[in-house]
């Protein structure tokens, strides 16, 4: 049975992600590992939070994992199904709460790059995705949670492109700038939970996972990560009942939570 | 045609390398626009015609292409491929998301594009433009994320010359997109930049709707994306449908009308228009095509030409493109799981379980 199995990595980043989610608030989740993390939280801790979607798709009734965030479980018998302009509007007018985003690199002060790998953007090492919403989650909800696996070619002291603002040069460069929100409050990776230093905007050790030292978590970055004072905790793992949930009822498939070649 | 003489951020003029700037002016003259639309016949009269003449009648070479729905979900796919069968070239593709942008890449009809989004999220990984891009197969006019996109094409649809927006603040984006600008609300002394959203108006763009009545008046449900915004900022607009209803029908079951006929240039009555995409309501993704399509633009060139001529050159119709998918148990089988995941239907023993696509999978096997 699927339940005998230690915890792996991804699963652990799920359950973590999860317990950033805050119940009863409005939230913007990508597919994948976010919208894991969303799901496990909505089934435990936070029963009562509201999923929306950029394409407009808004609280969907309870259903399988969305697979495009323009897809039928996002809009699964929702009262209403806005527009991509409202939808963005719910997040600018401060109707959302969270937004959780992913990353290909992330620097010190929360700025993400979704855009492309390499010096020159009409002959880039690697052409990404691109912004698609994420720009517009981190410019206009109220907090941002960033999730993804660490490294140093991902914790990097500079990104090659800023697709979404965080808290930019730090500071008060962000409300300099005229963006809303408070920008990013929490980063979820594979080594542990970051919070940012209130005066520098700096990124700064929260919690780390079981087994892992600060040193440790400072060779999977390319930037000086903040100690903070005192003994730094360690992050809270799933128990029995949370890893049978997420195995069971929320990826049973193991399409985001199971590790490659496992 | 207009007078304007368009100010484009210069800073992303040089980022993008564009030696040439006339290339960006049709997509934000929105002069020139409404004097395609005022001139326009706006009576109320029989507008259906077959896909293959709407395309031909209305995409011209050089054309600016609206994407509509969201990537693969009631996105008008069949008449994208129309176009590429047809050869139309030297098109500008522009969407949020732009998922498809990179089949009409592959034998030239759309070397231009105004990106957002490409890739088709969890199915897959758009290698192929970031080849396309260093190749200069395709040349990026701007860069946009999705909200910034949005709102240009709401300006559009509402007759504004352009919005005050808050995406896009801090980010690359302003450096890397002719269209944008940061500039202070005007109605606050004491700063509130903002970055000036231009309306956006393409020159021709495909909706694909439940129904529509002959005249062009269209319904249809699930996430509008920017349909709605586009049917108005668009010059020339094609509508198709699953299903041609009377007008009576159309006044009846109003519920869901959400394209004006005035908008309209063509309705086209098309089944499964929106294959191998998602149709709320009536059939499911193909999901193994997409991965597949993913798959084969990993791959490269080579890939990417068999798989384009195979499905979209060598077909005739989405008839055939149906038949290739599965036929019959293709259309029974994803109806099931579209109404069972929109709790339409009874969704208990449904199974939505798959093996993703390998190289190994079965060569006529695409659901």
């Amino acid at each position: 049975m699927a339940e005998s199995k230690p915890m792996n990595p991804l699963e652990m980043l799920a359950y973590v992600l999860s317990r950033q989610i805050n119940d009863h608030e409005v939230v913007y989740i990508g597919t994948g590992l976010p919208m894991v993390a969303g799901i496990l939280a909505k089934k435990t801790h936070a029963p009562n939070i509201t999923f929306v979607y950029e394409s407009g798709g808004q609280d969907p009734i309870e259903g399988g994992m969305p697979w495009s965030v323009g897809g039928p479980e996002t809009y699964r018998k929702s009262p209403m199904i806005l527009e991509m302009p409202y939808s963005f509007g719910q997040a600018a007018m401060g109707l959302v709460d969270t937004g959780f985003l992913g990353f290909a690199q992330l620097d010190m002060y929360g700025n993400a790059n979704t855009t492309m790998i390499g010096g020159e953007f009409t002959n880039p090492k690697v052409r990404l995705t691109g912004s698609g919403g994420n720009n517009d989650v981190a410019s206009l909800c109220e907090k941002i949670v960033f999730v993804g696996i660490q490294s140093p070619q991902k914790f990097v002291s500079k990104v090659d492109f800023i697709t979404s603002a965080g808290h930019l040069t730090g500071g008060n460069a962000r409300q300099e700038s005229g963006l809303l929100g408070q920008g990013p409050v929490a980063v979820v990776t594979t080594a542990g939970v970051y919070d940012f230093e209130p005066d520098t905007k700096r990124m700064r050790i929260k919690t780390l996972h079981p087994g892992v030292s600060p040193e440790l978590a400072q060779l999977a970055s390319g930037f000086e990560l903040v100690r903070p004072e005192g003994e730094i905790p360690v992050t809270e793992i799933p128990n029995e009942e949370i890893l049978e949930l997420l195995r069971n009822e929320v990826d049973p498939q193991g399409f985001f939570i199971s590790m490659p070649g496992a | 045609m207009s007078s304007f003489q368009f100010e484009y951020n210069q800073e992303a003029v040089k980022n993008l390398k564009i030696e040439d700037t006339s290339i960006l002016d049709r997509l934000v003259d929105y002069r020139h626009a409404r004097d395609v639309r005022h001139k326009k016949d706006h009576s109320q009269r029989d507008k259906r015609m077959s896909l293959s003449e709407a395309v031909s009648e209305f995409v011209q070479d050089g054309d600016i292409l609206g994407y509509t729905g969201f990537g693969y979900v009631r996105t008008s796919l069949q008449s994208d491929w129309e176009i590429i069968r047809q050869g139309k070239k030297g098109l500008q593709s522009i969407g949020s998301p732009n998922t498809c942008q990179s089949y009409g890449v592959t034998f030239g009809n759309t070397p231009y594009t105004h990106a957002s989004y490409a890739g088709a999220e969890m199915r897959g990984y758009d290698k192929y433009f970031s080849e396309n891009i260093k190749s200069g197969a395709v040349k990026i006019l701007s860069d946009w994320s999705h909200g910034l996109m949005g709102l240009g094409f709401k300006a559009a649809q509402l007759g504004l010359p352009g919005v005050f927006a808050k995406s896009g603040l801090g980010s690359d984006l302003v450096n890397y997109n002719p269209y944008l600008k940061v500039i202070n609300n005007p109605m606050v002394k004491n700063g509130d930049p903002c970055v000036f959203v231009p309306a956006l108006c393409p020159d021709i763009t495909f909706i694909h709707v439940h129904a529509a009545d002959m005249y062009g008046n269209a319904r249809f449900y699930g996430p509008a994306v920017n349909d709605l915004a586009l049917a108005g900022a668009t010059r020339k607009l094609v509508i198709t449908a699953e299903e041609i209803v009377s007008n009576t029908d159309i006044r009846w079951n109003n519920k869901g009308v959400q394209i004006p006929f005035q908008n309209v240039d063509a309705v086209v009555e098309l089944p499964y228009g929106a294959v191998p995409g998602y149709m709320p309501g009536c059939y499911y993704w193909a999901r193994r095509w997409w991965e597949k399509t993913f798959a084969m633009m990993s791959e490269g060139q080579e890939a990417m030409e068999k798989h384009v001529r195979e499905w979209i050159l060598d077909t005739k119709d989405t008839r055939e493109v149906l038949k290739k998918l599965g036929g019959i148990d293709f259309m029974i089988n994803q109806k099931r799981l579209a109404k069972a995941a929109e709790a339409d239907n009874e969704d208990s023993g449904v199974e939505f379980k798959y093996e993703p696509w390998t190289p190994n999978t079965p060569p006529d096997v695409f659901d």
